[in-house]
């Protein structure tokens, strides 16, 4: 090194008289009026710029929480009358797998938000404590992974109560008592994150990936134990209480779970006796107050590993070295990139560089992978139970509804923004030697055959678990590929009709208005056709049920539920694929033709 | 005011700084030159407190960045390459953010948030979401806000990116005044033009390694080149054979 003159340090410098650092409260003070602030912005946001999400969101939230709250009645009545036991098995193992769900969707939350987002790096450089920034992450991660648990487990709560016609005491106590509970999980994951990053170092993702392998194993077991090995007949009173056996590991008095599910149902008791029912409602509060209190304890563990490890932590992340990738082509991109003529090579570069694009986003093919996973070991469960023919079909039918819009999510999700964020690149699409055609083009291909392999895969399993007729199979896959066409055809079209160039979030693009009109029309596109295709079925089983033995039908009934029939429906079903697909992809091209970013 | 004491940082086995010893004193502007992956950004991430040194100590006004990380904060403004500000609040709730984290009584902070906004001119949008602004607009409050406190070091990475002539001599004006009145500044740049017209020191930094530090007259002698040009001395230096005396 050579002419190094330093000038000499001048000591500790003059501290402005005007700041100071913060006290604990202060800090949690300013933390909790930025995040008030910031959710009424966005409130005020949604309220004037996305009114329609909103309503939707509300509409089909609240039509969600009324058929939870319906169907919960009754399964509890139903349970009440033949086993009261069984709803402490019922309450354990639902909150067992929620707080499994919780410990992991916490902790990958959290290690987002703290270690890798840009407002992380932004508050680590002003003078707040490492405690402080992580309570300010952990309280938006907490919230982000449990108000599925408060709308899933609210409808059934309030159902329990008003089944087992529970004092005005129970219902206060709901809310205190999930939220006591979802803290301790929450606050569990966040543990393991922070221990994760501060000591596990790079290995983190494999000891990840081998926690994440022994929890699907168990799961996949425990599944296979209560639903796949029982000697009896699915759906008989013997293999019922073979399950509810089985369930009762669940159970278990060190877990959080079954301090809950015992509050819970203690809060519920209704004693016409105003002693026994001040010993239930004492109960409960103890068992409140064990939650509460571990979880406090929890909390103070976590601050202290936030106050020891947190900077330090961040400082090894943010000095790891990327991972160099392995200049190694996959088979398929070599495929895709020779196969074909001169003339369609542009096309398939771009569907080469969109799959690349899939393969390296963790977010896409997770989720991806997860949706389909669970409906496929879903599917693969349904030759458990025994069916008759016509029940059967309408569960077939209500799989293709199912596999159909789990499609549309992500058709809306991750296909609708594409143009937009194409859009942002465009500089580079718009000096090669490619129609702007291609580009949407390309896309609509990634998307339809994306989407084609695994959704008619799992509709078949799906028939074939239920027993179903070859013919049927045939009707479902054709309409299956239908969906695929139209469902790739509505998120590419409106994609190029309603671009948002500016935005470089792909989530932030589907939220907006074109996304929620992709997801309706998505919606309402599987709706008509799956009844469309599934009238002439069902009305063949209707006229055979209601029948008695007699002759066929004649007239209109009878061609309908005929061959002829289903024919007709599978016409008006490709009619309606067609429309789906064309006239939003016309659309769109005129609309991208003129673009100008 | 500012002190890297044999820092050293890697990154794996790859080194990105080693044994850097630098002081830099109250009331000096410093420019830091390399080029690409020279170690700039690791530096500067040593001194905001983003990165830890894996061997040496880095201070500023004397508080160890690793062990009093808040109170050597309280004394440092910062301005990122990049700009960070949340959609969702407005320019002017974001400086009230920045001014209640760095624990400033009401009547001070509504007359400081005034000064900067007047001096950035940020009126017009002040009261407008951060996710409408513009790169320059942005760049604009992240300086209000780094400058609200009045801090004694100022740490700038790239600070004209995005900023319009305007606003880049608003923005020398007042680091020249700030420095006048005893405010230290470090900055990374790849604009020599600015840290020739600036800089009372500079630091060119090459594989980790700082191969000078003085002033520009300094370089020149130094190089014993028959140009002035400091573009033409900087490739000079970083082209060199490192040995070279």
């Amino acid at each position: 090194m050579m002419g190094i003159s330093g000038s000499g340090m001048s000591g500790r410098g003059p501290q402005s008289e005007s700041c100071r650092l913060l006290s604990v409260d202060a800090e949690s003070r300013v933390f909790s009026r930025l995040r008030t602030t910031i959710a009424w912005e966005t409130l005020r946001s949604m309220l004037s710029g996305a009114r329609l999400r909103l309503a939707l969101v509300v509409l089909l939230s609240a039509v969600f929480w009324g058929s939870l709250y319906a169907l919960f009645i009754e399964g509890f009545s139903f349970l009440e009358s033949i086993h009261a036991e069984v709803i402490s098995l019922l309450f354990n193992a639902f909150f067992s797998s929620l707080m499994i769900m919780l410990v992991f969707s916490t902790a990958i939350l959290l290690y987002g938000n703290m270690y890798c987002s840009p407002e992380a790096k932004l508050l680590l450089t002003l003078p707040a404590r490492a405690e402080a920034i992580f309570a300010h992450k952990f309280h938006e991660a907490m919230w982000f992974s449990s108000w599925g648990f408060i709308l899933l487990g609210s409808p059934m709560l309030v159902a329990y109560g008003v089944v087992r016609g529970a004092p005005w005491t129970y219902y206060l106590l709901l809310l205190p008592f999930m939220v006591s509970f979802v803290v301790i999980p929450a606050t569990f994951g966040a543990i393991c994150c922070m221990a994760a990053v501060a000591w596990l170092g790079s290995l983190r993702m494999h000891a990840l990936a081998i926690v994440g392998a022994v929890v699907c194993a168990g799961a996949a077991w425990l599944g296979w134990s209560l639903l796949g090995s029982s000697p009896a007949g699915g759906g008989s009173t013997e293999w019922f209480e073979q399950v509810l056996a089985r369930l009762s590991v669940a159970e278990q008095k060190f877990l959080p779970s079954w301090w809950l599910s015992s509050g819970l149902l203690e809060a519920a008791q209704n004693s016409e006796r105003p002693e026994a029912r001040f010993a239930s409602l004492s109960e409960a509060v103890k068992f409140m107050a064990v939650l509460v209190s571990n979880g406090m304890l929890l909390q103070l563990l976590a601050r202290w590993l936030a106050r020891s490890c947190f900077r330090q932590g961040c400082s090894q992340l943010v000095g790891e070295m990327p991972a160099r990738r392995q200049r190694r082509i996959a088979w398929v991109d070599e495929f895709l990139s020779a196969a074909g003529t001169a003339r369609g090579r542009p096309l398939r570069l771009l569907l080469v560089k969109d799959l690349r694009l899939f393969r390296r986003d963790i977010a896409q093919w997770s989720q991806f992978v997860i949706f389909f996973g669970l409906l496929g070991l879903y599917f693969f469960n349904l030759r458990v139970f025994n069916y008759n023919a016509a029940y059967a079909s309408m569960i077939s039918f209500l799989n293709l509804a199912v596999a159909g819009l789990i499609l549309s999510t992500f058709t809306t999700r991750f296909v609708y923004p594409m143009i937009s964020l194409e859009g942002r690149r465009f500089w580079i699409l718009g000096l090669l030697p490619v129609h702007r055609d291609q580009i949407l083009w390309s896309k609509f291909l990634f998307s339809f055959f994306g989407g084609l392999l695994p959704c008619c895969a799992l509709l078949y399993l799906s028939d074939s678990m239920l027993g179903i007729s070859r013919s049927l199979i045939w009707v479902h896959e054709v309409c299956c590929m239908v969906l695929c066409m139209g469902l790739s055809g509505i998120a590419v079209g409106l994609g190029a009709l309603m671009p948002d160039l500016r935005e470089s979030s792909p989530a932030k693009i589907a939220a907006g208005f074109g996304g929620t009109l992709c997801l309706v029309l998505s919606s309402l596109f599987i709706m008509l056709v799956v009844v469309i295709a599934a009238t002439p079925t069902h009305l063949a089983m209707a006229t055979r049920a209601f029948g008695g033995g007699g002759p066929p039908p004649t007239g209109f009934l009878g061609w309908a539920s005929g061959p002829q029939g289903t024919a007709t429906s599978l016409l008006v079903v490709g009619f309606l694929g067609v429309v789906a697909t064309f006239l939003p992809l016309e659309l769109g091209l005129r609309a991208f033709r003129r673009l100008e970013p | 005011m500012i002190e890297f004491d044999h820092v050293t940082r890697t990154y794996g086995p790859k080194p990105a700084v080693t044994d850097l010893s630098l002081s830099i004193p109250r009331g000096e502007l410093f420019a830091l030159l390399g080029p690409n992956g020279a170690g700039k950004t690791t530096t500067i991430k040593m001194l905001v407190g983003l990165l830890r040194p894996s061997r040496g100590a880095v201070r500023i006004c004397g508080y160890d960045l690793t062990k009093e990380a808040r109170s050597a904060h309280l004394h440092t403004g910062y301005v990122p390459d990049e700009p960070t500000l949340y959609d969702k609040l407005t320019g002017r709730e974001f400086l009230w953010f920045i001014a209640d984290m760095f624990g400033m009584p009401r009547h001070i902070a509504t007359q400081k948030i005034g000064r900067e906004i007047e001096h950035f001119e940020l009126a017009e949008f002040a009261d407008d979401l951060t996710e409408s602004y513009s790169l320059g607009m942005k760049q604009r409050l992240v300086f209000a806000a780094a400058l609200l406190h009045d801090p004694d070091v100022l740490v700038l990475d790239e600070p004209m990116v995005g900023l319009d002539p305007r606003s880049v001599r608003i923005v020398k004006d007042l680091l020249r005044t700030r420095t006048q009145e005893g405010m230290t500044v470090f900055m990374s740049t790849h604009t020599l033009a600015m840290a020739e017209e600036m800089a009372d020191r500079v630091g060119i930094m090459v594989r980790g390694q700082l191969r000078f530090l003085g002033t520009i007259a300094e370089l020149r002698d130094h190089m014993a080149l028959e140009t002035t040009n400091l573009e033409n001395l900087y490739l000079e230096l970083t082209t060199s054979n490192p040995d070279r005396p």
